[in-house]
């Protein structure tokens, strides 16, 4: 461990490069993931709050696309096996002077969910605000959206990012402001064994409805599928620019410490025990620089999350299992990145200690 | 250990370094390789000691091949040591620990070190240290695990003529106590410490003298 920790203090300057770029691209790595998966997670979360079974449009798995007839929503209600049948409506729109703002349009059943700081749930023409919009527009009495008037009923405050920068209001209101009747119904069950029977119930009554477990909607969701997969395939960049950097870092190293190696060959040190001394040197830096990464990207979601521009839609999460997953993504691109170099520093012939002529 | 050295030949290119070498060297023996720079005397010591495959011919350690000796890596550390003009110890390690690198057993490192007469220095950096130091340290590095085999080249080409004096000295006393040396050098002083002496010249045996 000594040895390791003598030649990073040596190689002080080419140390700190191999760890800035292993930070940065661990970093990257981390918030990308963490992002996505908070967007993924918040509106994951707003869709399973009493919603068991979800139903949109036939064909149009998007809860903003997707438009569905209210009408229906008593007769779900009285299948057995149902406790409970919300409307939602999603869209977004200007709120003066913000440019786009998430709105939702509630059935009346479903105000409960909002933890009220003040006032009261909306009435015909009224809105509640998120605690985050309500302070990014300065606490407002009336709001304007769409160049419509509403007056502000109440605050409420909630850990969905989505729903705290956002304005809730009567379903009616939403669906006269959208143009829709609803874009989803969620669905509380009393038995939840009986959701595959509740669901050919559904689909049978609304031909032009399609009804899901939320959790399978989720799975399928393509909003999420896009999320996360750019978000994968941004992580994957960030960890080969991470190892392409390592690799060339590493390579100097190894060529400025040429007579190191050949020494340690003519000495009769295995090829193994080199490969293994450059490998512990890169783990070292990667331990550091995950620790390092760790806290910038701690540092900056907290900084998003409470930045008034992005009205607390960003809400990143470092989970343990992100941590754990980052942890080996980060081991992982030094070892890879250290083999060919280190295999290179194991194959040094120790007569170029002879032609060199100089240490 | 005894190595023989039969038909020895080596090109780099169309050039020649090495033509029809045949050489023993007996175990135990100090055995200086001397000539002028070009002689061939390096490319000779190199191949002798595994460092270097010759295009032609071949060369045995107590009558096996390189090929039948086994790993490599291992029968070096077990049966061969390097000395280098350039001392080559490693800059961020301290003596005592450039020495530890090749040890096999670290207990006859402290004996050894204070036998080469730089026990105090073991806390010591290579920068902070002599030439003639830093040297000797590189000796006790080539010594730690009692190699039946020294090679040498040109060891004392960075050092005055005092400390030169004073390593060629220790090579004859630890040859004394049995370790074969084989040394390269343009420094014919070296000649008056060997048991055996190959004179060479573009790239031949011009004459050997046994003492």
């Amino acid at each position: 461990m000594i040895t390791p920790l003598k030649a990073l203090r040596k190689n002080r300057f080419k140390t700190a490069l191999i760890f800035m770029s292993m930070s940065v691209s661990i970093s990257a790595i981390f918030l990308i993931s963490a992002i996505s998966g908070g967007v993924v997670s918040m509106y994951s979360a707003m869709l399973k709050t009493d919603g068991d079974i979800i139903v949109t449009q036939k064909g149009i798995a998007d809860t903003f696309f997707s438009d569905i007839n209210r009408s229906q929503m008593g007769s779900i209600a009285k299948m057995e096996g149902v406790k409970e049948v919300t409307a939602l409506i999603f869209g977004a729109a200007p709120v003066d002077p913000l440019p786009i703002v998430g709105i939702y349009g509630v059935s009346e059943n479903r105000f409960k969910s909002y933890a009220l700081t003040q006032g009261s749930s909306p009435q015909m023409g009224e809105v509640m605000l998120g605690s985050k919009i309500y302070e990014t527009l300065k606490h407002p009495k009336t709001i304007l959206i769409s160049k419509k008037k509403f007056v502000v009923s109440g605050v409420f405050k909630s850990k969905i990012g989505f729903e705290d920068g956002g304005v809730v209001m009567n379903v009616e209101d939403g669906g006269a402001l959208f143009h829709k009747s609803a874009s989803i119904f969620l669905i509380t069950l009393s038995d939840l064994g009986k959701s595959d029977s509740l669901i050919k119930k559904i689909n049978t009554l609304l031909p032009e409805g399609e009804a899901k477990t939320t959790d399978s909607f989720i799975d399928s969701y393509n909003q999420f599928k896009i999320i996360k997969t750019s978000s994968d395939v941004i992580g994957a960049m960030a960890f080969l620019m991470g190892i392409l950097g390592i690799v060339s870092m590493m390579s100097m190293v190894v060529n400025d410490r040429k007579g190191e190696f050949g020494i340690m060959r003519s000495i009769g040190l295995s090829s193994r025990t080199i490969i293994f001394k450059l490998l512990s040197e890169t783990l070292i830096i990667a331990v550091l620089a995950f620790a390092v990464a760790w806290g910038v990207s701690q540092g900056v979601l907290e900084l998003i999350e409470h930045a008034d521009k992005f009205q607390g839609y960003i809400n990143g999460e470092i989970t343990f299992t992100l941590l754990c997953n980052v942890f080996i993504v980060s081991v992982t691109m030094a070892l890879l990145g250290t083999l060919l170099p280190a295999i290179y520093a194991a194959r040094i012939d120790p007569m170029s200690l002879i032609q060199r002529g100089g240490a | 250990m005894n190595i023989i050295g039969s038909a020895l030949e080596h090109y780099y290119g169309q050039e020649y370094i090495l033509r029809g070498i045949d050489i023993e060297i007996k175990a135990g023996s100090f055995t200086a390789i001397i000539g002028e720079s070009g002689s061939g005397k390096t490319t000779l010591l190199s191949i002798l000691s595994t460092l270097l495959n010759p295009t032609l011919g071949s060369v045995t350690f107590d009558g096996k091949t390189i090929a039948e000796v086994g790993n490599i890596d291992t029968f070096r550390r077990h049966n061969i040591g390097f000395v280098f003009q350039f001392h080559y110890l490693i800059s961020y390690l301290t003596l005592r620990e450039n020495v530890a690198l090749a040890a096999l057993d670290e207990t006859l490192i402290d004996p050894l070190m204070e036998s080469l007469g730089i026990e105090r220095l073991g806390g010591r950096y290579s920068d902070e240290v002599s030439g003639g130091e830093r040297q000797r340290a590189a000796i006790a590095r080539a010594l730690i695990n009692r190699p039946k085999i020294v090679f040498a080249d040109e060891p004392t080409g960075n050092l005055d003529s005092k400390n030169a004096l004073g390593v060629y000295e220790l090579f004859k006393r630890f040859s004394d106590e049995g370790t074969g040396f084989v040394v390269a050098s343009h420094d014919k002083k070296l000649a008056e410490y060997a048991d055996t002496i190959i004179e060479m010249e573009d790239g031949i045996v011009k004459k050997i003298y046994q003492r």
